[in-house]
């Protein structure tokens, strides 16, 4: 069967080709061909020389996919009109419908020997059993990332190498794209079809993931990103190992769009598995924006790997210009949360407005309350005050030893009856007088133990000085340090 | 009060312990006696009571352990003309100054906002700053239970 045979076309050749690194793209395009002789014979006689033409890169590619999957080619052209949109092989705009479409287009416009081959190619018999869209992108997908494979690696090479425009870049893309698509897309879009292939590839468990092609193809790799991934029967294994080798080589990365790819990969891959061909120093953030297209989780050291995505540049600077953008971006959401009425302000600046707003009102708010704490109590000596208002703050459930304090005040929280707390703090005016005193007594044996300093001074003088003098408003307005108790009681009734 | 992010944490301690702390440092300002002596205007006095809610904050909200809180002690021990000994925290502070110079321009407003703000990354910018907010919002809270307290009569 067609299926059959593309699996063992797959595993027999993907794997050798992705094992050697070696551009031997020769030997895939060779063996499919034997095997797929079934289903394409004209077809093959155009291969070898396809194959061998680096230039037609794309178009070899394209072709080895489809040799596999005769069947599959067919089942396009149930599927998708054979329009000869294809003829763009070379030209990425049409690469998704060159996918959809896919095989029908076979002969990319810059080949006209391929038309022929692709006629040929047309009538696989057994495409009804073919399931529909989907599944055959599927695994078409699957076959054009296996072929791909040992191109990307090949393309890889070229990409290190050049890390630009490069005329084998076409033939990448395509492999991910596993149509002529890619044979026309530019270097960067060869890139990204190897990442899309990895993409595909951890798309298997049935993300659908956007491959990167172009721009234009995005939807089209899409889908037959989602369908190699679940349609590839026997490849996956051999392309899961061609994958680990094209994330180690393809480190392009594409930004347009390919947030979703990049989430999605990492959903697959741990952040650290991947292997930066940058700096080690840009660490990746855990977000999903910043992991690039397919992140392998061969975890090779301990630094955490970012890996470009596709259509991003890999320099390294980039690189880590992006992960410190996206940590940034990262916290000012948290700032977000923390800085009131800021949820629907969106965009850096004006964020950073609005936090800048809020630091400053609160350093004014505390400029402001210690101008009130001066004039309120001019002689500072609120000691008391304060330790019965720090009850009432943190004590409010009566439990002062439950604060977490420094042990050298263990007292400064005694136990005071909830009641005095609260009158104290709540109503100054209230009268606690009579419950007072004979607090009073303890709490300054507490407070002369566990204060240091003049603290247990002051307090002392405070209680020693008796009862609650009624004119807590005198200590109010600057009372002097005599009417110290009557400030502090505010018990008086 | 305390919020810890994932890779972010901001956990700032509860009211009672900035409270502690700053009415420690004004029974430390009480003891020197600052108000009486100079009997100056009530500015003198306000700028001494900010200064000591300053501090105690810093004291209370990280010690050491966070950028600002360094820095504003370190400004505060040089004007009273003091020598503020940190621990060194980590080798990563010197780290960050270096890879700072990258985008300084960024968030400008916020460094001079932020006390230590210059130094540091800008990432690492916001991160301070979420910390200083929430302790800044815990003191002003410490701070007004005291006024409430104290002037509610």
């Amino acid at each position: 069967m067609d299926v059959s045979e593309k699996d063992e076309l797959r595993n027999g050749d993907t794997t050798a080709n992705y094992d050697d690194e070696s551009a031997n793209n020769n030997n895939p395009p060779p063996d499919w061909r034997v095997s797929g002789s079934n289903q394409v014979s004209a077809p093959n006689d155009s291969y070898p020389p396809e194959n061998q033409m680096m230039d037609s890169f794309g178009q070899t590619l394209w072709y080895d996919p489809t040799n596999v999957q005769a069947v599959g080619y067919g089942g396009f052209n149930g599927v998708n009109n054979a329009s000869s949109s294809s003829s763009s092989f070379r030209g990425n705009n049409n690469m998704d419908r060159s996918l959809e479409m896919g095989w029908n287009l076979l002969p990319p416009k810059g080949n006209g020997m391929f038309l022929p081959n692709a006629s040929s190619f047309l009538p696989p018999p057994s495409m009804a059993q073919f399931p529909a869209d989907s599944g055959f992108i599927e695994r078409a997908a699957r076959f054009s990332l296996f072929s791909g494979g040992s191109f990307s690696d090949m393309m890889n090479h070229h990409h290190q190498q050049q890390q630009q425009q490069q005329p084998l870049g076409n033939p990448t893309e395509s492999i991910g794209l596993f149509l002529p698509s890619n044979v026309g897309v530019a270097h960067n879009d060869a890139s990204a079809a190897m990442k899309e292939s990895n993409v595909v590839r951890s798309s298997e468990q049935g993300n659908k993931q956007n491959v990167p092609g172009s721009g234009n193809v995005s939807e089209d790799t899409q889908s037959s990103g989602g369908g190699g991934g679940n349609g590839q029967k026997g490849g996956e294994a051999s392309s899961k190992g061609f994958d680990s080798k094209k994330r180690k080589r393809n480190r392009q990365s594409s930004e347009a769009g390919q947030s979703h790819r990049s989430q999605q990969s990492e959903e697959e891959a741990d952040n650290n598995g991947d292997k930066k061909r940058n700096d080690e120093q840009s660490p990746k953030s855990q977000g999903n924006k910043t992991n690039s297209g397919k992140q392998t989780s061969d975890p090779k050291d301990g630094y955490i790997h970012v890996r470009a995505r596709r259509g991003q540049a890999t320099n390294s600077h980039s690189l880590a210009e992006r992960v410190r953008r996206e940590k940034i971006s990262e916290r000012m959401k948290f700032l977000q949360d923390l800085v009131p009425g800021c949820n629907k302000v969106t965009g850096k600046a004006v964020m950073l407005d609005e936090i800048i707003n809020y630091v400053q009102s609160l350093q004014r708010q505390v400029e402001f309350l210690s101008m009130k704490l001066a004039t309120v109590n001019p002689q500072m000596d609120f000691n008391l005050e304060g330790l019965l208002a720090k009850d009432a703050l943190q004590l409010r459930a009566g439990t002062s030893s439950a604060t977490p304090f420094p042990q050298n005040m263990p007292m400064v929280y005694p136990p005071l009856p909830h009641g005095f707390m609260q009158q104290t703090l709540s109503s100054m005016g209230r009268n606690i007088s009579s419950p007072l005193s004979p607090i009073n007594g303890g709490y300054k044996r507490q407070e002369a133990n566990g204060w240091e300093g003049d603290l247990q001074n002051v307090i002392q003088i405070n209680y020693g000085a008796g009862d609650v003098p009624p004119d807590s408003q005198a200590a109010a307005a600057a009372a002097t340090a005599a009417s110290l108790p009557s400030s502090n009681m505010k018990v008086e009734p | 009060m305390a919020s810890a992010d994932k890779p972010i944490n901001t956990d700032v301690p509860e009211k009672d312990v900035f409270a502690l702390h700053f009415l420690q440092s004004l029974s430390n300002l009480r003891r020197q006696n600052a108000f009486n002596s100079p009997d100056d205007t009530t500015n003198n006095r306000v700028k001494k009571i900010k200064k000591a809610a300053y501090v105690s904050m810093a004291r209370a909200a990280g010690g050491t352990n966070r950028l600002w809180s360094r820095a504003l002690l370190r400004r505060a021990a040089k004007e009273n003309n003091k020598v503020v000994i940190f621990s060194r925290r980590k080798k990563r502070v010197t780290w960050l100054r270096r890879s700072n110079r990258r985008d300084p321009v960024d968030a400008e407003r916020l460094r001079n906002l932020l006390p230590g703000g210059g130094a540091m990354e800008t990432s690492k910018l916001m991160e301070e700053t979420a910390h200083y907010i929430k302790c800044l919002s815990m003191q002003v809270k410490v701070m007004q239970c005291l006024v409430d307290g104290l002037s509610a009569k």
